[in-house]
């Protein structure tokens, strides 16, 4: 059984009197620990292809389901412990808001201690390598630190599956490295993402890549088998 | 006048003499680290047969020794001619690559007229080049000093910048193509 399945998806908007396709038959498979990222141009639905694998968008046809469990039907649970962390690039709360308090602030929404939240914001941040802005306040962070601080809070209650819109979006190119190193630690731990990017160089390291354009997406919808690697190698 | 040599794997070859002076074996150790996924040999042996039609073409030539040694140890290093003729083959590989990606381009537009092909072979080449994409090292891996790390950043840079070309531009011809009008059916002659 995949992990997270999105099957015969469509999606509609409607533009005036015009209606526009945005995913017409999408369907995808990923795999526990799989690395899956998505080319696509702006505007080429890549945001509502991960809206709706989120659960945080509904599809007009078709059925998107988690560990077999159908999306609509796990509701918000979906984004619980244990479920999806969706990257959410902004920060909420205030500018004077600490980074730890920012990250654990899911926890707390689930009833956690603060002494709790504050242990587990720190783990997620070390496991996205941002150890070091751990005692600053958001005013202080770069565009880079505070993606990696919103990275952090996407794992904080524990995902099996990261979904991430673009994920370097917004931040320089000096930062970018920064960002993508610390994407494919967590991906290199186990955890499954779904990104998609404009930049194909971003694509660099994922188990599998997608294209998404004019609402249909290209490439291996299912994850493949591994590899063929021969037991001996030759010797010269 | 000899004919040119088109061996990828003679050319590739020298230009690991031409980086530092070794014998067959190294060049073979070499050989399998440096062009990895990108040429192949076929055995050992095929580097002393390589290295015999370099040193033919004087491309390459024995490092003088006191003593005689077994084939396995000579060492060889690049004669000024191989390291000119090097730089030439570089240069003509330059515009073989060009040659090669317009043959393909143009191929495509003659399947204008059955555009479902022409989309067929696009995906094809959108494929391969999404592999190529996630298989190219990722920026900042091949960081520091030394000319293996150099050679690793370069390799790593072009990969990831022509992979991004290729990719933008199969996204522009599939529009092109999906924007051609419907073809229209005509009628079947008349049966005579």
């Amino acid at each position: 059984m995949s992990l997270l399945e999105l099957s015969h998806v469509v999606k509609r908007r409607r533009d005036g009197e015009r209606e526009q396709i945005v995913l017409a038959d999408v369907s995808l498979q990923l795999a526990a620990g799989e690395h899956v990222a998505v080319f696509g141009a702006r505007r080429s639905g890549r945001t509502t292809l991960l809206r709706i694998a989120a659960g945080l968008e509904s599809p007009d046809g078709g059925i998107v389901s988690l560990r077999g469990d159908s999306l609509r039907e796990l509701g918000d649970s979906a984004l619980g412990i244990g479920g999806i962390g969706y990257l959410r690039k902004t920060l909420r709360g205030n500018e004077e808001q600490g980074v730890l308090e920012q990250v654990g602030a899911p926890l707390l929404a689930h009833g956690r201690s603060v002494g709790d939240a504050r242990l587990h914001a720190r783990e997620a941040l070390a496991r996205v390598r941002a150890c070091s802005i751990a005692a600053a306040r958001i005013c202080e962070l770069s565009p880079g630190e505070r993606l990696l601080v919103a990275l952090a809070r996407a794992i904080v209650l524990k995902p099996v599956l990261v979904i991430a819109d673009e994920p370097t979006g917004g931040v320089g190119m000096s930062e970018r490295a920064l960002i993508l190193t610390s994407i494919r630690a967590l991906a290199g731990d186990g955890l499954a993402m779904l990104a998609t990017t404009g930049e194909p160089d971003e694509l660099a390291g994922a188990d599998r890549a997608l294209t998404l354009g004019e609402g249909t997406l290209r490439g291996p919808a299912e994850p493949g088998l591994a590899p063929v690697v021969a037991l001996h190698r030759a010797s010269l | 006048m000899q004919s040119p040599m088109h061996s990828a794997v003679n050319w590739a070859l020298l230009g690991l003499v031409i980086e530092r002076p070794s014998y067959a074996y190294e060049l073979a150790q070499r050989f399998e680290r440096t062009y990895e996924g990108a040429l192949t040999l076929s055995s050992v042996s095929h580097v002393y047969t390589a290295l015999a039609t370099l040193r033919e073409r004087g491309l390459v030539a024995e490092l003088e020794s006191d003593e005689p040694r077994l084939r396995s140890k000579r060492r060889y290093e690049a004669t000024p001619s191989g390291i000119a003729e090097h730089a030439e083959w570089l240069i003509g590989q330059v515009n073989e690559e060009r040659r090669r990606q317009r043959v393909l381009v143009t191929q495509l537009g003659a399947l204008a007229g059955a555009p479902e092909r022409a989309l067929a072979v696009l995906d094809a080449y959108e494929q391969a080049c999404l592999t190529e994409a996630r298989e190219a090292p990722a920026q900042g891996t091949a960081e520091g000093p030394g000319v293996t790390r150099l050679v690793e950043r370069l390799v790593g840079e072009e990969a990831r910048q022509s992979v991004a070309a290729k990719l933008r531009w199969a996204q522009y011809a599939r529009a092109q193509l999906q924007a051609l009008p419907p073809r229209r059916v005509d009628a079947p002659p008349p049966s005579p």
